[in-house]
């Protein structure tokens, strides 16, 4: 009954336009784009399906990243041309920043070197812990957790919630719903690692981390919630108003693990390692999913909306 | 039998907004609320001797730490290494007597067994028990006072089973490896004790 009353009250909240293929997509945007925006799209090396607008905020999210191998370099390498046209300020990463040890020696191969151009350029990394996370990266310089294992920072309009989903207890959670509580923030973003909605065959939905953030996420208004743990990219359809996307692939690959006809997809991607760019232009939330080749997997808008009274 | 009828009717009047208020009541309560179960005093008792012998750890621990460099919350990869393997070998010389149950005792561990049994049991926690054993930590030596390898995941402990078990400070964690239980301090991958056999 409680979770009825919840929901009902959030779940119009937002509408969504993301059927659009990335040709229609950017016809629209062009319609009420930018110069700038159109003369990013007009460069040849990437395609931009973003408006790239003047003032928004520009954003990139990777999950699964810390393999220190030949693939992950190629990813980190499409977020460098791609930063040269969308110069986005910082990088969300969904855990599993770190697989098999942690020595300083780690840190370079399977973090500092591969996205050394980037920090280079002054673009900032938030992390969030997976299960091959020792908890000391908190204290890392380049992560920003700040000595945290779960935190909160704001951007714009946009307040980003790191979670801890491998020791999701009592206090984290109360922490959590405290933060949103006093939220105001127009747009609400948790990332974090295990999936409450997937349609991975490995691992796929964490019915008992969404039995518990699911509650708090509608009752607090959050919008979209970012996170990786499967090995391939999935947007999910909505799931009581909230936007939940799998991006854990720009490291590690599970090619052919999204299960075929899962009634969750409303678009799924599982042949090659990814990454996603976001930007939020005041009420519109804009995506676009790139793989490792610079193939756009997919690409929409989310359309923020106040709640009803 | 019209006065049982009327009766009856005054009764629902009575009833209808008194349970809609405690519905209403009820929803705007914390949403964490919920989930919790409730002690019985026993447990209760048991729970706080459970708590204490993991503040007892922390004490000695902490003790430990203060007399070593403090880890900066923008450290070096190096600077983390450091810090780790130095606070690792010092915690571990002071437990050099540590062994199974001196915390997980026989007091602490019932209330611990039978929670993880009642969340455990049962078709719907099929999916729970996924969880727990599709972590691949099969290579893990479980020794007290010895590293939980940091070349092996952390298996996700179902936060509802979380929220029915003792809190713990955020150093320390409750793991799961195989069916036993483990509290680690994982700043320094330390096994402080474990509980065989834990899950039914």
């Amino acid at each position: 009954m409680k979770r009825f009353i919840i929901s009902a009250v959030t779940s119009a909240a937002l509408l969504f336009s993301s059927s659009l293929s990335p040709s229609a997509y950017a016809q629209t945007s062009n319609a009420n784009g930018s110069k700038a925006g159109n003369a990013a799209r007009a460069h040849s090396a990437v395609k931009l399906t973003l408006p790239l607008k003047k003032d928004s905020l520009k954003f990139a999210v990777m999950g699964d990243t810390g393999t220190g191998s030949d693939k992950q370099q190629q990813v980190a390498d499409k977020m460098v041309q791609y930063h040269g046209t969308y110069p986005f300020e910082f990088v969300l990463m969904l855990g599993d920043n770190m697989y098999g040890g942690e020595s300083a020696k780690d840190f370079e191969v399977k973090f500092a070197e591969p996205y050394k151009q980037l920090l280079d350029k002054q673009v900032k990394f938030y992390a969030a812990l997976g299960n091959h996370d020792q908890r000391l990266q908190k204290n890392y310089v380049n992560f920003n957790m700040n000595g945290k294992e779960y935190y909160r920072f704001k951007k714009g309009n946009v307040a980003f919630y790191a979670l801890n989903s491998t020791y999701m207890d009592k206090t984290q959670l109360k922490w959590l719903e405290d933060e949103l509580a006093k939220d105001t923030s127009d747009w609400k973003v948790a990332f974090m690692h295990h999936p409450p909605y997937s349609s991975g065959g490995k691992h796929g939905s964490d019915a008992q981390l969404r039995e518990v953030v699911e509650p708090i996420f509608v009752k607090y208004g959050v919008n979209v919630v970012l996170t990786g743990h499967d090995h391939f990219y999935e947007r999910t359809k909505p799931q009581k108003g909230i936007y939940y996307f799998v991006s854990g692939a720009a490291g590690k690959l599970r090619s052919g693990d999204l299960k075929d006809g899962s009634p969750l997809t409303a678009k799924g991607y599982d042949r090659d390692l990814s990454f996603m760019l976001i930007e939020v232009d005041d009420k519109q939330m804009h995506f676009q999913t790139i793989s490792r080749t610079g193939e756009t997997v997919d690409s929409g808008v989310i359309m923020h909306q106040k709640a009803k009274p | 039998m019209r006065h049982k009828a009327i009766c009856q009717l005054l009764f629902i009047a009575l009833a209808l907004p008194i349970t809609f208020l405690a519905i209403a009541s009820s929803a705007k309560a914390q949403v964490t609320q919920t989930t919790t179960a409730k002690l019985s005093p026993v447990d209760k008792e048991a729970v706080k001797r459970f708590e204490g012998r993991v503040k007892d750890y922390m004490k000695l621990r902490n003790a430990v730490k203060a007399k070593l460099p403090k880890l900066s919350k923008d450290a070096t990869p190096q600077q983390i290494e450091s810090y780790r393997e130095n606070l690792e070998a010092a915690v571990r010389n002071t437990r050099t007597g540590a062994k199974r149950g001196d915390i997980f005792n026989h007091d602490g561990s019932d209330y611990i067994r039978r929670t993880l049994k009642v969340n455990f049991t049962g078709k719907d926690r099929v999916e729970l028990r996924n969880i727990v054993f599709e972590g691949e930590t099969a290579t893990v030596k479980v020794r007290v006072n010895y590293p939980y390898p940091e070349q092996t995941e952390l298996v996700e402990m179902p936060p509802t089973v979380l929220l029915n078990l003792p809190q713990l400070p955020p150093e320390v964690k409750y793991r799961f490896v195989g069916r036993n239980l483990l509290l680690i301090d994982e700043d320094i991958n330390l096994i402080l004790d474990y509980m065989t056999n834990a899950l039914p």
